[in-house]
């Protein structure tokens, strides 16, 4: 059996100064976008931010498969797009017409403010998803202190679902040549869901046995220390990136307070 | 299922990685789905088989997990609905515990009041970050109609979110139903917190 170990996700290693950062960095400039984008939500804030990160991710020369990554959520944006132009409850004035549907103005900037914000920490976001291994910072989030079995979890998915996409495969192609039928009306195809799906779930319902025993005898449940296979250093400058985006959320935070207070 | 009391506690070892694979069934749940060009999500089919088998909070785990996966690799927006995903397998668990997967008709009323808490659970989700649409043709039709006509956001975002929900998750708690019934004892045993086989 040919067990087929792919990678999973939008990561691409291409070697950029981007990747080499440790995944804690990354993760903390998507918090430093969403916090500034809370504590300051005017749309001049968003715009910086998205710049930022569209900058970096030209650096970090992923900026292309950004396109897929937007794409998932583009029909939501583009409904809520027409719909807001069309009915939102402000809606006053009228901003232009095709044939009979008529666009507000107050819509249509309630509903691009909001795709800009989306987009900003879509962006956010991509820095680090396209440009890190989910596994590298699963490990990175357990050296700080997320508990060991979480982390094991975590990996785990990713490791079982290449495996499953496989099985997957095997299965349509036997139950195919047993005469299932795969295509017809909607009951046809509603009948040929369980007969797919649930030799899967026995074989990896099977599998749990095997692997629970393997992981008990390797001491999975024992309160010890755990060590890590590859230790992690960072470098000074990633202490001062790290220190920065934190003192940003501060100054954001403090001027904010100080807007309230006076 | 008579293991109310040990559900809360600690889990044993098969429960714990029973959490990947229901992450991995929801995942060729939603494949099949899309394969059989069904106009269904169908992606919680994990999640509900793991709150049949070993509780609420393993059943929650794997709808958080679930969400922060594909999170992390395909779409940020799902880690705000993991939210969704944990309400989905705290509320399979409890009503597990409270032994409706015994008989068809009693799991037709749990994908019903599923559908109802994944559907109350996500409308403040939808409305804080799409103003309340979902995406869904059906759904966001119905919302436009809805607040074409002056009914309040709130009102319209639930309709919106329950009309995707309601079939898809009846036949999602359905579909687990069936396959939790197809499942030999030997299984469904494992992760029961009362046995003794794992004990190493």
């Amino acid at each position: 059996m040919v067990i087929y170990m792919g990678p999973m996700g939008l990561y691409q290693s291409n070697n950029s100064i981007l990747e080499k950062l440790n995944p804690i960095t990354k993760l903390l400039y998507i918090i430093t976008v969403i916090a500034l984008s809370i504590i300051i939500p005017a749309p001049q804030m968003n715009l910086a931010c998205l710049l930022a990160s569209v900058t970096l991710l030209i650096i970090g020369r992923v900026f292309w498969r950004l396109i897929p990554f937007i794409g998932i959520n583009i029909t939501v944006l583009i409904s809520i797009i027409v719909i807001q132009g069309l009915f939102m409850a402000g809606n006053k004035t009228l901003w232009f017409q095709i044939g009979s549907l008529r666009f507000y103005q107050e819509g249509l900037c309630y509903a691009l403010n909001l795709c800009l914000r989306v987009f900003n920490i879509l962006c956010a976001f991509a820095i680090l998803l396209l440009t890190t291994k989910p596994s590298d910072l699963i490990e990175s989030l357990v050296e700080k202190g997320l508990s060991p079995k979480l982390g094991y979890l975590l990996c785990a998915v990713l490791l079982i679902i290449p495996q499953l996409v496989a099985a997957m495969e095997r299965v349509m192609d036997s139950q195919r040549s047993r005469g299932l039928e795969t295509e017809g009306n909607m009951a046809v195809r509603i009948k040929a869901y369980l007969p797919l799906i649930v030799p899967v779930v026995l074989s990896s319902l099977i599998n749990i046995k095997e692997q629970s025993m393997a992981l008990e005898v390797r001491g999975f449940s024992s309160d010890l220390k755990k060590i890590f296979l590859n230790q992690q250093f960072s470098p000074f400058y990633e202490i001062l990136i790290q220190i920065g985006l934190l003192t940003t959320i501060t100054l954001a935070l403090l001027r904010r307070l100080f807007l309230w207070l006076s | 299922m008579g293991n109310k009391k040990m559900t809360f506690r600690g889990f044993n070892t098969p429960s714990l990685v029973l959490i990947p694979a229901a992450v991995g069934i929801n995942y060729i749940g939603k494949y099949f789905a899309t394969v059989l060009k069904l106009p269904l999500w169908l992606d919680s089919i994990g999640t509900v088989l793991a709150s049949i088998l070993a509780g609420p909070i393993v059943g929650a785990l794997s709808g958080a997990i679930n969400n922060i996966i594909s999170g992390l690799t395909v779409d940020p927006v799902a880690f705000i609905y993991a939210i969704t995903s944990i309400a989905i397998g705290l509320t399979t668990g409890i009503l597990a515990n409270k032994d409706y997967f015994s008989s068809f008709q009693k799991a037709f009323g749990a994908g019903i009041i599923v559908a109802v808490v994944a559907a109350i659970v996500s409308t403040p989700i939808n409305i804080w970050f799409w103003n309340g649409q979902t995406g869904n043709i059906w759904g966001d039709a119905l919302y436009a109609f809805l607040v074409a006509h002056q009914h309040p956001v709130w009102l319209a975002s639930f309709l919106d979110e329950i009309v995707v929900d309601l079939p898809d998750k009846i036949i999602t708690v359905i579909f687990s139903y069936i396959i939790f019934k197809s499942l030999p004892q030997k299984l469904t045993y494992l992760f029961s917190p009362n046995n003794k086989i794992e004990t190493l």
